[in-house]
């Protein structure tokens, strides 16, 4: 399998690589995994609570060389964005960047999900404690 | 024309093996290109292909975990859109595990195993291996059965359990042989799944 440049720089030279503690207020963890072929990512955001942009983000991927990639591109696009200009990267976004061939697609919608679900779970936190249990 | 269809089966995974034998060998006598070989071109092209089918069919089928996962894609298939879109996911505590085990395990390889290292990890490896077996035994018993006796609307329930069960075979499968290379041991008789 023949990787891009992109590929191999990011994966000699991952971006970001760490983790911020979960309970960190501010923070939002996704933790991703695809079954198909075992890979595990776990992405997460630091927003400034104040401004709502994100100042930091951290990966660990378990996986092959685009699956690296694509999230530790990720990471790399998501500082500075705010939670809602977040929300808009898409798969095919890191598919161009990187020049993932058809095959790996799978990897960068794995980092779009890995994005959403650490928003996501940004967002629960944010919720006033109690708001969701009216509902029922 | 489905697998199943190609022996005359129901879309059920209770499969009699030794009838599937049976059959299959009795559809390779009729097909075989070799005794088609004085007959003209079109049937031997024919002869080909309801060959190849059939090797495809007896593949699918034969393994009840092959054929657990040909039954998901093939259900998905014809599912509307919207099933179809519906990935299969590990539940998130197996995801969390399989992390952490991971992580511990990229841990102990830039430390150098030593031989209480490569004892704990040779027990981790242990420990998945039976949680392996147990989710293939749960895989091919209760849950192939229970998709088997779900009326209608029961099924979309019925296949996502089977679609679970896969996805965590899988993650087990790929921790197991990144456990074995980390203590350069062989896959224990599995196919090695490497990673692209």
């Amino acid at each position: 399998m023949a990787y891009s440049d992109k590929v191999v720089d990011h994966y000699n030279n991952p971006r970001n690589v760490g983790s911020f503690g979960k309970d960190t207020p501010g923070v939002g963890t996704g933790l991703v995994g695809a079954p198909e072929c075992g890979d595990v990512m776990k992405l997460q955001i630091k927003v400034n609570l104040e401004t709502g942009v994100i100042e930091d983000a951290k990966f660990k991927t378990f996986g092959c060389g685009s699956a690296i990639a694509s999230s530790s591109l990720a990471t790399e696009w998501l500082k500075g964005k705010s939670v809602d200009e977040a929300a808009k990267i898409k798969n095919t976004d890191i598919v161009n960047e990187l020049k993932l061939p058809p095959v790996k697609i799978h990897c960068s919608v794995l980092a779009e999900d890995a994005i959403k679900a650490a928003l996501a779970d940004y967002k629960t936190k944010q919720a006033p404690v109690g708001a969701g249990a009216t509902t029922k | 024309m489905s697998h199943f269809e190609v022996f005359g089966l129901p879309r059920r995974l209770a499969v009699d093996t030794a009838e599937l034998r049976r059959k299959f060998y009795a559809l390779s006598r009729r097909w075989h290109p070799d005794f088609h070989q004085a007959a003209p071109a079109g049937a031997q092209a024919r002869a080909l292909e309801e060959s190849a089918r059939l090797n495809a069919a007896y593949r699918a089928l034969r393994d009840p975990i092959a054929r657990v996962d040909y039954l998901v894609r093939l259900e998905e298939g014809r599912e509307t859109r919207e099933g179809a879109d519906q990935k299969p996911k590990a539940p998130p505590e197996l995801l969390a595990e399989m992390f952490e085990i991971q992580e511990a395990l990229e841990e102990a390889k830039a430390g150098g195993l030593d031989d209480a290292g490569r004892r704990g990890l040779g027990a981790d490896r242990d420990r998945l291996l039976a949680r392996l077996h147990a989710e293939e035994a749960r895989l091919t018993g209760p849950l192939s059965a229970a998709w088997d006796a779900s009326a209608a609307a029961a099924r979309p329930q019925a296949l996502a359990a089977l679609k679970q069960a896969l996805a965590t075979r899988a993650y087990l499968r790929t921790v197991i042989d990144d456990l074995n290379e980390a203590l350069g041991e062989q896959a224990d008789g599995h196919v090695t799944h490497r990673r692209h």
